[in-house]
């Protein structure tokens, strides 16, 4: 594994990105506006649960905004990575050019999951960032160093959890081709993670720990944030990532096997 | 020269799940399916050695496009021992790949929005290839291939003839010892087909590189192969020299021969040789090759002709007899 | 003539609900993501927001449940299969027969609601065990009512997807557009939220617009929660008008470029 190769290429296929997204520049501009719109809509409905109560879930409205802005940046970054490299593969399995990446000598794996890059993420990404430095001024919240690493940390988990789960998705192109639907779900049930986990009744809240781990991806960094993680929760997220990441890896190659003896 | 393919045994089984037409067929589809195996490639065996160019023949659905996959490392053959160029292809292993190209007709792995240029620089550093030197084999290429200012323009704006010939440039950029051409000229015009036989010509004389390659187009196989492997139903039917496979299907050639008079015609339709066809003063006979010459004289010596014609029974008539297993 | 229409579109409702099963991974998939209204149930019944709203639990949840039944029947993405066609060249033999184009994209939304019914009903199923005491079984003049209501949600929202799909001969964003207009529906529609627990604002001005009729007043029908049947029925008829006939002047000026400079 040649580490400075790899680089080299991630260079590349951003530089080859962005050329391409310069080509259809409208495009940036709509997905934005779309991520702002979802923004505001979202504390739209927030608001509505807000007044008709001061506390939901234990969280008042200031602290809830907290989760807003961490989802943002985590659907920011799904936008920026991993929904255009999905569409990338559905288009290689489509058009039969998998082979083309295949024949390289190159991690498929990662070809798949860093060939595209989407400006419109990114700038979501910074309005996130500045939702929530927003919220640290009004929850007035102290900036400490080891905050900044902790945060880093667990975001970086929860990146690492969403890009296992949309890498899945990814994978099963090689069988379904359309996997818009399976998105589909997937985005469903990540929308909750807009929300406190502890708004939700006990057996969801089991249900989002479980099966779908709401509870790393958005909850656990917004705690943290809060002073309220403790630090079992925090290695926990490590372990599970760990196991998410680990869990795609061996998928991916699972289903190279299948493609390899069953294409045609 | 070295032995670089080589295949023994090779079988290869797919399987697939049927499903009846209609409302009925598909309900029951839905709760049950169906699962038929079906043998693609049967036990093949078959030696390449560096340099040559080897066509493979067949119809759809016969197996060339399997067996180049099996060989490329894309897919795991069922059963049987492959060699190419000293690795086991579906291992992947990075020097391999590093030694093999691909090229589908009708697939490109260009990035449509921009220049090929961009994708060259791209598939250079996917190969480990220094700027410098991809550069100096872009400039060799593109002068080989004829195409230069066009390198620069998106490719969706390139004419499906320059589009190819980027392809093939960003496909050799790397100086593969083996080429897999899969249909290449699928799709092209008369000018880009004949550009494209004779750049493979050209390159494989010039860099030894050994060229595999499968097409319909009888003349992609007439003209760069000198060997032929005929696949049908998964089964090899003829491997080795095409002339050979041409003189054992078509031993015959066709002699028309323009006469003065009707007597004439007359004459020579009994001279006992098959007779094509004939008109008032036309007769068309058809000669076993090794008898042409004998014949020619026969017929010069005795009777005064107005002209005569030899023609050879189109080839891909003849070859076209390979696809429906008249061997 | 119209034994011959009748003939064809019986057909083309055959072949696309034979179509359709082929998908079936798909659409239960779909079915599936269709399950949001659930969730926000919960956080509305778990944290007692009901009670300003005047509701009670039970009848929150017969509302989120028709809230999902009616989405699940309205659900449109005719932009996105408009949009493939156009950019693989399929246009132009449409566009020869004699049958309008979209006649075909309805018939395959129609069976793709057959299909998903099944799927449908068992996640109903399944809220109704985890939820007893919401199950209730509507009137027979409800549940015709909430049928036909339905029916004209997913007719409104058909028809202006359909004007958005003809946004294709203009430009490659069609369907970018459409997932930016979606969000208004989503949050202005009562899928997550009734649109009773608005703020006074927002009530006084989304009534002028479509997105109630589209979730709201079908489910509050369904539920029982007795909303004017006669005034919201009109309502919604006069908005498919009102699509209708920009759908039918799009498409007339979109067709006429295309068969003039192509796409």
């Amino acid at each position: 594994m040649n580490i400075k190769k790899y680089f080299q290429l991630y260079s590349l296929f951003n530089y080859t990105s962005f050329a391409i997204e310069m080509e259809y520049k409208i495009n940036i501009l709509i997905d934005l506006i779309t991520a702002i719109f979802g923004l505001i809509g979202s504390i739209f409905l927030l608001s509505i649960f807000f007044d008709n109560s001061n506390l939901i879930g234990g969280w008042s409205f200031e602290q809830a905004l907290i989760i807003q802005g961490i989802y943002t940046i985590l659907n920011g970054v799904t936008n920026t990575w991993f929904s255009p490299n999905l569409k990338e593969i559905v288009k290689y399995i489509r058009e039969g050019t998998l082979d083309f990446v295949l024949i390289k000598p190159v991690d498929s794996q990662f070809w798949i999951s860093f060939k595209r890059i989407s400006p419109s993420g990114l700038i979501e990404i910074i309005i996130g960032l500045l939702v929530l430095i927003y919220c640290l001024v009004i929850n007035e919240i102290d900036i400490s160093f080891s905050l900044i690493i902790l945060l880093s940390m667990t975001l970086l988990c929860s990146i690492s959890i969403l890009y296992s789960l949309w890498f899945l998705i990814s994978t099963t192109t090689i069988w379904f081709v359309k996997t818009w639907n399976a998105t589909e779900v997937l985005r469903s049930f990540l929308y909750v993670g807009r929300f406190p986990l502890s708004s939700f009744s006990f057996s969801l809240r089991l249900f989002f720990s479980t099966v779908i781990p709401i509870t790393f991806i958005t909850t656990i960094p917004s705690e943290l944030i809060l002073g309220i993680a403790p630090i079992w929760k925090i290695i926990l997220e490590l372990v599970v990532s760990y196991i998410f990441i680990s869990m795609s890896r061996r998928f991916w190659k699972y289903a190279l096997k299948f493609y390899s003896s069953a294409s045609s | 020269m070295d032995k670089i393919i080589d295949v023994n045994n090779l079988s290869k089984s797919f399987e697939v799940s049927s499903k009846e037409p209609g409302i009925k067929g598909t309900i029951k589809h839905f709760f049950k399916r169906k699962i038929k195996k079906i043998n693609v490639i049967n036990d093949i065996n078959f030696e390449i050695r560096e340099g040559e160019i080897v066509g493979f023949l067949g119809a759809n659905g016969a197996g060339k496009t399997t067996i180049l996959k099996i060989l490329c490392g894309l897919l795991y053959p069922s059963k049987g021992y492959i060699s190419v160029s000293g690795y086991r292809p579906f291992e992947r292993k990075q020097d391999f790949l590093k030694n093999i190209t691909l090229i589908m007709g009708q697939k490109q792995q260009l990035i449509w929005d921009l220049p090929p240029m961009d994708s060259f620089y791209l598939n250079a550093a996917i190969y480990g290839i220094e700027k410098n030197k991809a550069q100096k084999r872009i400039d060799e290429l593109s002068e080989m291939l004829e195409i230069k200012e066009e390198l620069y323009l998106p490719v969706r704006k390139l004419s499906l003839g320059q589009r190819m010939k980027a392809e093939l440039l960003a496909a050799l950029i790397h100086k593969p010892k083996i080429l897999f051409l899969d249909e290449p000229t699928l799709g092209l015009d008369i000018n880009a087909q004949t550009n494209l036989r004779r750049f493979l010509k050209v390159y494989n004389k010039e860099t030894g590189a050994t060229i595999l390659l499968t097409s319909h187009y009888m003349k992609d196989i007439t003209y760069l192969c000198k060997r032929v492997i005929c696949i049908h139903n998964g089964y090899i039917q003829y491997d080795g020299k095409l002339n050979r496979l041409l003189t054992q299907l078509t031993p015959n050639k066709d002699l028309s021969i323009i006469c003065k008079t009707i007597k004439d015609v007359r004459s020579l339709s009994k001279l006992g040789y098959k007779v094509k066809n004939k008109t008032s003063n036309e007769i068309t006979l058809t000669i076993n090759k090794n008898e042409i010459t004998k014949v020619l004289k026969e017929i010069v010596n005795k009777f005064d002709i107005e002209d005569i014609h030899i023609n050879e029974p189109p080839i891909d008539e003849t070859v076209g007899k390979i696809l429906i297993n008249k061997i | 003539m119209s034994k011959s229409f009748l003939y064809k579109i019986n057909t083309l409702l055959k072949i696309q609900y034979s179509n359709m099963l082929e998908y079936r991974v798909e659409i239960a998939l779909w079915a599936i993501s269709g399950i949001i209204p659930f969730f926000m149930l919960n956080i509305w019944t778990n944290n007692g927001l009901n009670e300003s709203i005047n509701l009670s639990k039970i009848m929150l949840s017969r509302y989120f449940i028709s809230a999902f039944f009616v989405r699940q029947f309205s659900v449109v993405w005719v932009v996105f299969t408009f949009e493939e066609d156009a950019l693989l060249g399929k246009l132009s033999p449409y566009l020869i027969q004699p049958l309008h184009p979209f006649f075909r994209y309805f018939a395959q939304h129609i069976a793709e609601q057959l299909t998903r019914l099944p799927f449908a009903l068992l996640i109903a199923l399944i809220f109704f065990i985890l939820n007893p005491e919401s199950f209730w079984i509507p009137a027979v003049k409800t549940t015709i009512f909430a049928g036909l209501a339905t029916f004209l949600s997913f007719l409104i929202q058909f028809l202006m997807q359909s004007v958005i799909a003809t946004f294709c001969f203009w430009t490659e964003k069609a369907s970018s557009i459409e997932k930016l207009l979606f969000i208004p529906t989503l949050f202005l529609s009562g899928l997550l939220a009734p649109v009773s627990s608005f703020p006074e604002f927002v009530k006084s001005w989304v009534y002028f617009t479509p997105f109630p009729y589209l979730i709201n007043f079908p489910a509050n029908l369904l539920s029982g929660n007795d909303p004017n049947i006669i005034s919201g029925i009109c309502m919604q008829l006069i908005w498919v008008i009102i699509f209708f006939c920009i759908f039918a002047k799009t498409w007339k000026s979109g067709t006429k470029k295309f068969t003039a400079m192509g796409l």
